[in-house]
């Protein structure tokens, strides 16, 4: 019964265009009230869920990106990428790829990765002989390796829906709870740089293919390199902003601070750089920027809040262990399993959003994944892969939305050539689930023990 | 119908059994009419939002640690004070004794049912290296949880309180950004706080019992003699809790030391007793708090 | 609606301006308590508590500015496929939706801020009840700014935001 209802209402809210956390408060609220509990519990798992020290590095990523956005880092990023690779076959699309993955490590999210750089990148393309929708999934695909990239506040909300979930790892017989912050971090380097090789290679393939860039004129000529002094100063110019990765990272293996406070010392060393570094910092930009973050934090947190209402609700009514039971009845080799979870995870990726997707699922799988072997961590980048893949996928995608707004094509024209770039997501998600080691390694080896 | 209760340890914790054990009693005696459920793993929250939880009536019971009620009910910080109790016998006679009653009883005005204190060991420090009197923590490091009785504790060991999220402490104690962290024998096993602080030196400075409260608001909707079966199942538990517990300190131990750890037994204590009559005056304001640490001390 | 709308881009503004100086006092707060570990070898006890209380000022803010700016997330395709005339319907019945929510969320964090009024925040020595305050006014804006999103929308206006 209250499953019933907590299902229903939250469909009909989600498709009536009620705000996904409105959304979901209003139908956990609902099902308390069925099941007879104080409906006031709704707002205390609310606070519960947004009372956490690790979350603080949320508004820190997000500030810290559009910091780094209105203070003009974006563009010293693609002047970078564009005298290295600029000028071979699809060269704007692979400076493109490699733009947005650097840029990917200043922001905290893809959707912002998209808005930055699809901005400045995506006009430049289309004006110099790329098709836009070439040049929006380029843009909207490379920036999903934002979401794997350290400064990723994604990774912070996996982290916390996975904080309750344990259990013992098969095959390791390891008794497994939670997860650090710290160790996603850095299990997220391999991945993303294997995801912009696996980009990069999709990108030369289809201009290649179309023979881009195709020129007013019909011709197809290429841009001349602009030569190592010219790659050398926008490097440098550059490389400030990207320095904020090395600091996070570099302040947690030190031991100077914890994964929440390097996210602090991110935001300040942000501000130094605008204001003092490259003097494009104002005060009404930066009021602009803290206005922006404000209202991201709020948007995000009150979607963590109410997430907590229905974790609460899944412990109670326990569906992780009904969904886990049900699903090892349909198959106990751990192969499978981790194709059908990945399945799942894609299709409910197509219709929710990334944030909400992580929240849900993370209780609902993670215990069957430990379960079946796959710890936590691995898990993590698995879940973050699958969502990201969701951001470009139809109806509801909120990076492709924004892609495709700002190179001004439909999704339909988009969805045209999209395969080769869901093909490279494909063999990085194939690889990270099915070998530990690629998102383990790095961790382990800097955590100086093994991390699952 | 199932009592919810809530615990932040694993389903084989003794203090998730022995709750388990008490609703197989309750159950019994009211011939299935009640019975306890428990979500372990912190799934429910932390101890303090579950302590939340039960006020408002929507979970009927939770075992926390003392710690929980620190900000909420004075008394509950007395068997906390740094060694208050000279040994574990000293601890199950002065908490299940009048002093323990007191305590209990003072769960009451605010809005809570306590039904027992249960011991859980002793906390000691651990580090890098051992710590023997305190002329060695002077300086150190020592992560704390966010209560200022132990900031206090700390600060009066001559060391530098940091408060730290468990979660991020084992990572905290390998980089070095604290020197240290304090706990008892199961969690520095579980946690695998020992391979990054390989010694554990036996200070035993506090023995913060556990305790189990009810929900007042659904106490009160539950009969005098329902109230009896539960208050006789949970003192027939007692005796299994204590069993249990013992035997999950020796294991926690056992495992540490067979994965390296060394326990450092010849701690100056006389010289750590001392130090702490501050924190004492300080958190035992009122004559009736004075009074309760004395019936403790008093406590044969 | 001429009142309304003064009232809330005044109060949206304020809320804009709270959650902004709370933003830049966390990151005070957190780098000032790094700072001090390694300077003064002493970490303030108490930032931890500071830093979450002004988090939930920050998102409680944050959030109900987003109410009055249209920034929550939520899937408008589907309602997008409908007649105008159904689309007018639903887009005030999800008003009202909204309504409802901003008030549980007054409502229930008022209730939970009373429950826990005698609480201390350990290291603060203050209410437990300050976490849940800042909800109660965000409720209250929420509840203020779908009415006049309701009101806009039936005179077939738009609400001009007051943060870009
Ligand atoms: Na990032
Ligand atoms: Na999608």
């Amino acid at each position: 019964m209250a499953l019933t209802v907590l299902c229903i209402s939250f469909l009909v809210f989600l498709l009536l265009g009620v705000p996904v956390a409105f959304s979901i408060a209003l139908s956990c609220i609902a099902t308390y009230w069925t099941e007879g509990f104080p409906l006031e519990l709704a707002f205390q798992n609310m606070i519960s869920g947004m009372n956490v020290f690790s979350f603080l590095a949320i508004p820190f990523f997000i500030f810290s990106g559009e910091l780094m956005l209105h203070g003009g880092i974006a563009d010293k990023i693609v002047n970078f990428a564009r005298n290295m690779i600029g000028h071979r076959r699809g060269g704007l699309g692979m400076a493109n790829v490699v733009a947005c993955t650097l840029f990917g490590g200043v922001s905290g999210s893809p959707v912002a990765d998209v808005s930055a750089m699809g901005g400045v990148m995506i006009p430049m393309m289309k004006k110099e002989g790329y098709s836009a929708d070439y040049a929006v999934n380029v843009t909207t695909h490379a920036s999903l390796c934002g979401a794997l990239m350290p400064t990723s506040h994604n990774l912070i909300i996996y982290a916390f829906a996975a904080s309750s979930s344990s259990g013992l790892l098969m095959g390791k017989d390891i008794m497994i709870k939670g997860v650090s912050i710290g160790d996603l971090m850095f299990a997220g380097l391999l991945p993303v740089i294997v995801l912009m090789v696996c980009m990069l290679f999709a990108a030369y393939w289809v201009a290649k293919k179309e023979g881009y860039p195709i020129r007013a004129d019909g011709s197809s000529t290429l841009d001349k390199f602009a030569g190592w002094n010219a790659v050398l100063t926008s490097g440098v110019a550059a490389l400030p902003g990207m320095f904020v990765v090395v600091i996070i990272l570099g302040c947690i293996i030190m031991g100077i601070t914890t994964a929440t406070e390097a996210a602090g010392i991110a935001v300040v060393y942000s501000l130094f750089l605008t204001f003092v570094g490259y003097r494009t910092m104002t005060w009404e930009k930066l009021m602009k920027a803290a206005a922006k973050a404000a209202k991201t934090t709020g948007v995000v947190l009150l979607l963590i809040g109410v997430s907590t209402m229905f974790q609460y609700i899944m412990t109670i009514l326990e569906i992780p262990d009904k969904t886990a039971e049900l699903l090892l009845s349909a198959t106990t080799d751990p192969i499978v399993m981790f194709l059908l979870i990945n399945l799942i995870l894609f299709l409910l990726g197509t219709f929710m959003d990334m944030a909400s997707t992580i929240l849900i699922c993370t209780p609902l799988f993670l215990p069957l994944a430990i379960h079946m072997g796959m710890g936590p961590v691995q898990f993590g980048i698995v879940m973050l892969l699958n969502c990201a893949l969701g951001l470009n996928t139809p109806p509801v995608g909120t990076t492709q939305f924004v892609g495709c707004a700002i190179g001004e094509v439909s999704v339909e024209q988009v969805m045209k050539s999209i395969l080769p770039f869901y093909g490279a997501l494909f063999a990085v998600m194939a690889v990270v689930t099915y070998f530990p080691a690629f998102s383990t390694w790095i961790p382990s080896l800097l955590k100086g023990a093994p991390v699952y | 119908r199932d009592f919810r209760s809530a615990d932040v340890h694993p389903q084989d914790y003794p203090t998730v059994m022995t709750v388990k054990k008490i609703g197989e009693i309750v159950s019994q005696k009211t011939g299935g009419k009640y019975n306890v459920k428990v979500f372990g793993n912190s799934s429910l929250g932390s101890e303090k939002d579950t302590v939340e939880q039960v006020k408002i009536g929507a979970l009927d019971m939770v075992r926390v640690s003392t710690a929980a009620f620190h900000g909420i009910i004075p008394e509950s910080m007395v068997p906390s004070f740094p060694f208050i109790f000279r040994d574990i016998k000293h601890f199950r006679a002065a908490m299940n004794g009048p002093a323990g009653d007191e305590i209990l009883a003072a769960f009451d005005k605010a809005g809570f049912v306590g039904l027992a204190l249960w011991e859980s060991g002793a906390r000691s420090v651990y580090a890098k290296k051992p710590v023997r009197n305190l002329a060695d923590m002077k300086g150190m490091k020592i992560r704390v949880q966010q209560s200022d009785l132990w900031v206090s504790l700390v600060q009066a060991m001559g060391a530098n309180p940091t408060p730290i999220p468990m979660a991020e402490v084992y990572t905290a104690l390998k980089t070095g950004l604290v020197d240290a962290a304090e706990n008892n024998y199961p969690s520095y096993e579980t946690a695998k706080h020992y391979e990054a602080a390989p010694i554990y030196s036996e200070t035993q400075h506090v023995m913060s019992p556990e305790v189990l409260v009810f929900s007042k608001k659904v106490w009160d909707t539950l009969t005098p003699e329902e109230h009896k079966i539960i208050r006789d199942a949970v003192k027939e538990a007692g005796p299994y809790y204590i069993d249990l517990w013992t035997k999950k300190e020796q294991a926690s131990k056992d495992a540490a030391k067979k994965a390296g750890a060394t326990f450092v037994d010849d701690v100056n204590k006389p010289e750590f007793v001392a130090a702490m009559k501050p924190v004492w005056d300080k958190f035992s304001p009122t004559p009736q708090l004075k009074a309760l640490v004395q019936k403790i001390v008093n406590t044969k | 609606m001429k009142w309304l709308t003064w009232l809330n881009s005044r109060l949206s503004r304020w809320a804009m301006y709270i959650a902004v100086a709370c933003l830049l006092g966390i990151v005070g707060v957190v780098f000032g308590s790094v700072i001090w570990r390694y300077a003064l070898n002493d970490a303030p006890a108490w930032s931890e508590q500071v830093a979450l209380i002004l988090v939930i000022n920050v998102a409680m803010f944050g959030a109900s500015a987003g109410v009055r700016d249209e920034g929550h997330i939520g899937m408008e395709s589907l309602v997008g496929l409908l007649p105008a005339k159904f689309q007018f319907w639903v887009g005030n019945l999800v008003g009202l939706i909204t309504i409802v929510f901003g008030s549980f969320l007054a409502w229930g964090c008022w209730t939970m801020a009373v429950s826990v009024w005698t609480n201390q925040i350990p290291t603060l020595g203050i209410s437990e009840a300050f976490r849940y305050l800042p909800c109660v006014a965000a409720g209250l804006m929420i509840v203020l700014f779908s009415i006049e999103h309701l009101i806009a929308m039936s005179s077939d206006t738009k609400v001009i935001p007051s943060w870009h």
